[in-house]
């Protein structure tokens, strides 16, 4: 579904991405970590082209993201992303968050987009703060509202980037059981995320980066139990006793 | 001691002249608002030929006196005096408002403007429906500010004949030797339009944190 081959992605002379492979399939979650600066975030954020890869093949459900030709809006109505920090948007109640883009870019009635939007609003659990505005949330219920507006476009992908880490430890639960709901639905997910629980709990593989480089993929089991690169054990040695 | 005749007396020409400097006013604060949005989108989209000509514009104008601006559409391309007066404020007026406009853009976080793209929305809807809204909160103050300065700014058309205000007011000096009295009435009738003015942006401003 989602596939890099001989990645590279260069920001001036730096080298972000060095030679990228990675084959992500239909209904897989895939959690990527590594040090900070290793380049999860921009990998990620290559998916929906919000970042621009420099060489190499990028497709997604094999059509390439970089071909000028690619309809990219139209790409990315397929693609939810959340964000650590969350971006909702401001001026908007919580209900108009979630319906804006249904409505603006699939077309649908603003009836449907509120049902919808209703619909996935009981699902991560805050359906009575619809009328909110988003400076009226917690975090973790403001984390919420950003996971079911990514849902309510009815996307493939969801994207997550380090959902939990600008959180206070106690709303880190209500939104990781939310994702991990919708892992066993069979969303395809990619998680930058540092959260090993849920990691070992939902994940199907886990991808270390290292300095721009995937230096490791396995299952999670083969991961913890033997990582075979010594800067996975190393890192994982210090986000474990954390 | 002031003396109210020289107001109660010449009314009509102060009124004359108070009618330019409304209308003068009114058409270059809509035309440079409009100018002004167009300049600061010019600076901030993304295509570089687009971004220059918006830096050129501003930079050019800011730094050159609003006298000299106006005696380009009269002297030069002889625009009659209240026309060249308009053209010239609204010239002028339009690279402030665009530096005021541009920054509160550049304020909304980053995050905003990628939240709404990768959801799928355009450049144009994104801008429109989430940028803008959140920006206009933060200009409101500076834009105002720039208002209250295009009424003042607007005695300029006294130097070119522009029939306002001052215009009228250098009239009645020159016919009843008076100066100092003349001038103060004109005061007044300049405060009252920039009052309510920047009343009305004080207003607004409180509204606009009570929505947040
Ligand atoms: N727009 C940019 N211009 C130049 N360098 C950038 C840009 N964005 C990111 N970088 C650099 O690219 C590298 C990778 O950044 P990236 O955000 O992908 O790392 P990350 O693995 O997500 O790190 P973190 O865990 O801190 O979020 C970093 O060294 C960063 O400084
Ligand atoms: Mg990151």
């Amino acid at each position: 579904m989602i596939e890099f081959k001989g990645v590279n992605k260069y920001y001036g002379d730096f080298h972000v991405l060095k030679d990228i492979n990675l084959t992500i399939n239909q209904g897989e979650v895939v959690v990527v970590i590594g040090p900070s600066g290793s380049g999860k975030s921009t990998m990620l954020r290559c998916i929906n082209h919000l970042e621009t890869i420099t060489n190499g093949e990028l497709t997604v459900h094999n059509i390439s993201v970089a071909d000028k030709k690619t309809d990219i809006n139209k790409l990315r109505r397929n693609i939810g992303m959340v964000f650590q920090h969350f971006y909702l948007y401001p001026h908007k109640t919580v209900l108009e968050n979630i319906t804006l883009a249904p409505i603006k870019v699939l077309g649908k009635s603003e009836k449907e987009a509120k049902e919808t939007a209703l619909h996935y609003l009981q699902k991560v659990g805050i359906a009575e703060k619809a009328q909110s505005y988003p400076s009226q949330l917690s975090g973790g219920q403001q984390q919420r509202v950003a996971i079911a507006r990514g849902l309510a476009m009815s996307p493939e992908i969801m994207l997550f980037d380090e959902p939990t880490s600008a959180l206070d430890p106690e709303m880190i639960g209500e939104v990781l059981d939310v994702m991990k709901a919708l892992a066993k639905e069979g969303m395809t997910m990619v998680v930058v995320t540092h959260e090993m629980g849920f990691a070992k709990e939902v994940a199907d593989r886990i991808v270390f980066m290292d300095e721009g480089r995937i230096l490791e993929e396995a299952t999670p089991a083969e991961f913890y139990a033997n990582p075979r690169e010594e800067r996975a054990k190393l890192f994982l040695s210090r986000i474990l006793n954390h | 001691m002031l003396d109210f005749t020289i107001l109660t007396e010449n009314f009509d020409i102060y009124l004359e002249g108070y009618k330019t400097t409304i209308i003068a006013s009114l058409i270059a604060l809509v035309a440079s608002f409009l100018l002004g949005t167009l300049i600061a989108v010019f600076r901030i989209a993304p295509f570089k030929p687009l971004n220059w000509l918006g830096t050129v514009y501003v930079e050019f104008i800011r730094n050159i006196p609003l006298l000299v601006i106006v005696f380009f559409f009269f002297f030069g391309l002889r625009f009659s005096g209240p026309v060249a007066g308009a053209t010239g404020l609204t010239i002028y007026t339009a690279a402030f408002i665009a530096e005021a406009i541009r920054a509160g853009i550049l304020s909304v976080p980053k995050g905003q403007m990628e939240a709404a793209r990768s959801s799928g929305l355009t450049y144009g809807q994104t801008m429109r429906l989430i940028i803008l809204p959140q920006a206009i909160k933060i200009v409101i103050p500076p834009l105002g500010n720039q208002f209250i300065n295009l009424v003042k700014n607007s005695s300029i058309l006294g130097v070119v004949a522009g029939l306002d205000l001052m215009y009228h007011a250098d009239l009645i000096s020159s016919r009843t030797y008076v100066t100092f009295d003349v001038y103060i009435f004109v005061a007044l009738f300049y405060l009252s339009l920039t009052i309510p003015l920047s009343l009305g942006v004080g207003y607004m401003e409180k509204r606009l944190a009570k929505s947040n």
